[in-house]
């Protein structure tokens, strides 16, 4: 079956520990940062800089550490804030930029 | 790193700092342009969702032989509308609407989310996957529509159809009373997927 990549990365998140806000069937964004860190995460993996599957442990394990780092009081939760932690980390495992050369960018 | 930053607004401008970093970065390197987002979320945002769904629905509130024929073969109808491309291909094919009336109620479900007539509804809420909305759904239908805020009279007989790879369904909610004086597209606007999933019904603005 004919499936775009794009449906297929979503899809599989439904259901999971991962799965994206969502509201009235469409993905929802707090603000443009959000809606940017979905799209380059998403735009990456499509064009195979790194797997959507190994994108989505890193964010599986990053909202775990999160969760145990706030057992009680989760008021400050955004799923944002992990997704793009997760996707720094993917970026750089896949060697497309270096950890150092994203901070570095970050400081200037 | 994040402890520093103790208020949303803080984390917000932070966080936005390091999205615009490494989306810079990115560009830089050549790995994207800046059309790439916008590229990738068009995706969703204007060619496959719940504005499709509405625009069928709104069709045959308007057209009773569009109507007729969308329930007796539905890709075949809604390959007539002017819709993004792939709508009737891939998950479309499958794809099977059922129409309420005045005496029936249609309530979809499904096991597997793969199996959500995406391209229409687009994605699935929270609760669409948990096993207890689906069992009770299946085997108590009027009292999970009560719990939705949809009292269904008893008079009203409740079909619950469970898509699978082969079926994936929508419902074909009622024209509200009350819409005669409004356009297609203003109808469209009345259309939600809760209504096409049939946890909920379309009403009047």
């Amino acid at each position: 079956m004919l499936t775009q990549f794009e449906h297929f990365a979503v899809t599989e998140m439904m259901g999971s520990t991962d799965n994206p806000p969502r509201a009235n069937g469409s993905l929802c964004f707090g603000s443009e940062w959000e809606r940017k860190a979905f799209g380059m995460a998403l735009a990456l993996a499509k064009d195979g800089f790194f797997e959507w599957d190994d994108f989505r442990d890193e964010l599986i394990s990053t909202i775990s550490a999160w969760e145990a780092a706030h057992p009680v009081d989760r008021s400050s939760w955004n799923y944002y804030d992990q997704f793009l932690a997760a996707l720094e980390k993917a970026v750089a495992k896949s060697g497309v930029i270096d950890a150092d050369e994203i901070k570095a960018a970050f400081a200037a | 790193m994040m402890d520093r930053f103790h208020y949303r607004q803080d984390r917000e401008a932070y966080s936005a700092a390091r999205v615009k970093a490494l989306e810079a970065l990115l560009i830089k390197k050549g790995v994207i342009t800046d059309k790439t987002v916008d590229t990738v979320l068009d995706f969703f945002e204007t060619k496959m969702g719940p504005f499709n769904g509405a625009k069928i629905v709104a069709r045959a509130w308007v057209d009773p032989a569009f109507k007729d024929r969308l329930v007796a073969d539905t890709p075949k109808a809604i390959a007539e509308l002017q819709l993004p491309e792939g709508m009737a291909g891939a998950e479309g094919e499958h794809m099977r609407a059922v129409a309420n009336a005045p005496h029936v109620h249609n309530l979809i479900i499904c096991t597997l989310c793969s199996c959500y007539p995406w391209p229409v509804l687009g994605l699935p809420p929270y609760w669409y996957k948990d096993p207890t909305f689906r069992s009770r759904a299946a085997r108590e239908p009027r009292a999970v529509l009560t719990e939705f805020g949809l009292a269904v009279p008893d008079a009203v007989e409740i079909k619950v159809w469970d898509s699978s790879a082969q079926i994936r369904w929508f419902v074909v909610p009622e024209r509200p009373a009350g819409t005669d004086g409004l356009s297609e597209a203003e109808l469209e606007t009345l259309v939600t997927p809760e209504a096409m999933m049939g946890v909920a019904v379309a009403r009047a603005a």
